[in-house]
């Protein structure tokens, strides 16, 4: 199996706090991850730093064994959707559409296979007919779609997604994990950080549990225990046995 | 003077040609300026830049590439140090903005006063704040046109940059593209307009031509294209219209501008088709007459259910005068939802349908309303009675499942279920019920079947009974036997209710 991503001990702090200590891992293409872990983990924050968001103070992250910097366009990332100015007069085509941006040089335009495969992205996602819609205009569930309309139509190879079932409708939850699901078969690498412990098992292949620290990953059957979840969660373990989980 | 006779004069055109240039390009950065929540760094850099024309002309004299030159760089100094201390200092980001511009146009000023003592030196304070359009040199507007060609070009080019950082940013620079850069670029952009503005409405008001165009023009599109291009042409009309205001008026043109631009912004914020006020009153008018419309429907299904359907009553229950209802009556006939037969009022069956969605959601939502939110049952019928039209049909479906499909609402009132059209095995539709055959089956064996027993396609049929492994169907007043066996196997359709 090859390694994808690969995080060599990491740390990161922020206002002198540490948010996340020396991360050693090694993600494997064609695999979908679930991330998991409590509030202020670092789940987010991981993301950032294999996205370049963020300087890495300590450690070395590397993305198809370079920088990040040079593989931009094989990456995607679908944050949350809460800082988004839903006013922004922006139509659902043009915000699909943005997915081809990294495809193009300063002085290249936009193009009709362009179009077309905004289009395409829309049609996979079931949003053809919200096209031209502003996007405050949409409820929860399509403005998600839309996001990863845009993902696809990026081409990337590795997706990230931030809490991509938050706010949404069991319908369009189906509808993004189905089509997650089927990207690996093309040889993508999907992390998804994900909070919903009772589907954990049915979404993913492989699990990466952090709070603050590594505390575990691999596959769901070995790695996903009720001892790591203990781990992970710690204090919180009483509201997780009222999920029915553990 | 009438407006002809002033166009014989050139400073008369030169003042037309640099206002509108002037109210173009701001009409068009200002879209960004608005979008970005930068209106404040605006107003800054425009003021920030006078210590930067101060020293241009101390360096090169009374040149408009040297005040141009100066202004650039005071204008970025000002940018680079607002960011830097909204970076790096505990400041909050608007007062970084107010510490940084207020003293560089201090500074500015001071500079401005001491030199114009020196002898023969002309530079009046007052033209640079509000501007001295009637004064444009041929230089000017060279330099003028130059900015503007740059700046629509720079829009143009950059497009996609300024749209990704502006709509959001963290996915512009997971895709490559330096936020930072594009922001600089754009204050760069920024003083590049708000010098070439300095001369037709000055530094004070420049912020005006900036971001009241702009917001203009995003209470008519959607689109950011669109809207750019609006910006431009609301930029110029105000311009235009405030120059000749101001000739008529023999007043300062700035301000006469920022005015004009303003009366733009109203008539808008009243009038837009999208988000004007005037057609928001119109719509809430509208919906007000589609919920009474729907209620009158809701009610006629009441009152026909028990058998107490007329006019006379259906008023009364709605509190309508009987005009009223007369005329949303002939409403409901013209949909053919109603319909008056030898001086009858009766619903249709398309109106019982339509009615019968209104209910649905009103129960549903009032299921909801107790099950979810936690309300009780005595608070939930007024909100129910609003939502009950608002609602959508995919919504009331989602209701429905998060709900579990309850069977009746928290009054105990049956909730209707959805109708809709189902394919079912013969043996499972239970007595009492009713189906259709469908007309294709899953071999010729079954469909030769059902022939022998009389049994054809597409026809309704009717559960008698169950009994020793036989159903008693009616189809057409004759009574069939069909073995369990057989049933198993036929496709029928059904619209459950």
């Amino acid at each position: 199996m090859k390694n994808i991503i690969d995080i060599k001990g990491f740390s990161f702090s922020y206002d002198r706090k540490m948010v996340l200590t020396n991360i050693y891992l090694e993600v494997e293409e064609g695999k979908i991850y679930g991330v998991i872990g409590p509030n202020g983990a670092g789940k987010s924050t991981l993301f950032k730093a294999i996205l370049g968001l963020i300087d890495i103070n300590v450690g070395t992250i590397t993305v198809k064994g370079g920088h990040i910097k040079k593989h931009r366009k094989e990456v995607v990332y679908v944050p949350q959707k809460s800082d988004i100015d839903w006013q922004f007069p922006a139509t659902v085509f043009d915000v699909v559409l943005m997915g081809r941006y990294p495809h193009k040089g300063i002085f290249q335009r936009l193009n009709a296979s362009d179009r077309a495969m905004a289009d395409q992205a829309l049609a996979d996602m079931g949003i053809s007919h919200l096209k031209n819609r502003q996007i405050g205009e949409l409820s929860g569930g399509q403005q998600q779609r839309v996001f990863l309309a845009r993902s696809l139509c990026q081409e990337a190879e590795i997706y990230l997604l931030d809490e991509p079932f938050v706010g949404i409708d069991v319908t369009t939850e189906e509808k993004i994990i189905s089509m997650l699901k089927k990207l690996p078969l093309e040889g993508k690498t999907i992390l998804v950080i994900h909070h919903d412990l009772s589907t954990v098992r049915e979404y993913f292949d492989k699990i990466i549990m952090i709070n603050q620290r590594l505390i575990a990953h691999g596959d769901i059957e070995t790695t996903f225990t009720e001892e790591n979840i203990g781990k992970a969660y710690g204090g919180q373990l009483t509201i997780l046995h009222k999920t029915g989980e553990i | 003077m009438e407006i002809l006779e002033i166009l014989q004069y050139e400073w008369a055109i030169r003042a037309l040609i640099a206002s509108s240039m002037v109210g173009v390009m701001c009409g068009i950065l200002g879209v960004f300026i608005v979008l970005r929540n930068m209106s404040l760094i605006g107003d800054a850099l425009s003021h920030a830049i006078l210590p930067g024309v101060v020293f241009g002309f101390v360096v090169a004299g009374y040149s408009v590439m040297g005040f141009f030159t100066g202004a650039v760089i005071a204008g970025l100094i000002s940018a680079v140090g607002i960011t830097w201390i909204q970076q790096n200092v505990k400041t909050k980001n608007d007062a970084a903005i107010g510490i940084v511009f207020t003293a560089m146009f201090s500074i500015g000023v001071m500079a401005i006063s001491r030199i114009s003592r020196q002898d023969g030196v002309h530079l009046d304070l007052h033209d640079f704040l509000f501007g001295n359009v009637l004064g444009v040199s041929n230089e000017d507007l060279y330099l003028t046109g130059f900015v503007m060609v740059y700046v629509i070009a720079s829009v143009i080019v950059f497009y996609r940059y300024l749209f990704a950082t502006t709509f959001q940013s963290v996915i512009a620079e997971t895709m490559g593209i330096s936020v930072q850069t594009v922001h600089y670029y754009l204050m760069l952009l920024l003083s590049f307009a708000v010098v070439a503005a300095l001369k037709t409405v000055g530094v004070i008001l420049v912020v005006a031509m900036l971001i009241t165009p702009a917001s203009t023009a995003l209470l008519f599109s959607d689109r950011l294209q669109n809207v750019i291009i609006i910006a431009g042409f609301v930029g110029l009309f105000s311009a235009i219209l405030g120059l000749i205001l101001a000739i008529q008026l023999e007043t300062t043109p700035g301000p006469a501008m920022a005015v004009t631009a303003t009366l733009f912004y109203i008539i808008a914020v009243f009038f837009s088709p999208k988000r004007g006020l005037v057609f928001k009153k119109w719509h809430q008018f509208q919906a007000k007459r589609k919920i009474e419309l729907e209620d009158t429907l809701k009610q006629a299904l009441k009152l026909h259910e028990k058998n107490n359907l007329s006019l006379n009553t259906l008023s009364k229950r709605l509190g309508f005068s009987a005009k009223k209802t007369t005329a949303y009556l002939n409403k409901l006939h013209q949909k053919s939802l109603v319909n008056f037969t030898a001086k009858k009022l009766i619903i249709t069956g398309k109106g019982t349908e339509q009615a019968t969605k209104l209910v649905r959601a009103h129960r549903l939502w009032e299921t909801y309303l107790v099950e979810q939110v936690g309300l009780s049952s005595e608070q939930i019928h007024e909100d129910a009675e609003r939502f009950e039209h608002i609602l959508t049909d995919e919504l009331v479906d989602e209701v429905e499942q998060k709900l579990g499909y309850p069977e009746v609402d928290p009054h105990g009132s049956p909730i209707p279920k959805k109708q809709q059209k189902r394919a079912f095995k013969l043996s499972e539709i239970g007595k009492n019920q009713i189906a259709t055959i469908d007309e294709k089956q899953a071999d010729e064996h079954v469909s030769a079947a059902l022939w022998k027993l009389g049994l054809m396609p597409t026809s309704k049929i009717f559960i008698l009974s169950f009994k020793n492994g036989q159903m008693k169907i009616k189809q057409q007043g004759k009574v069939v036997d069909v073995s369990m066996n057989l049933a198993e196997k036929v496709c029928v359709t059904r619209y459950s209710e």
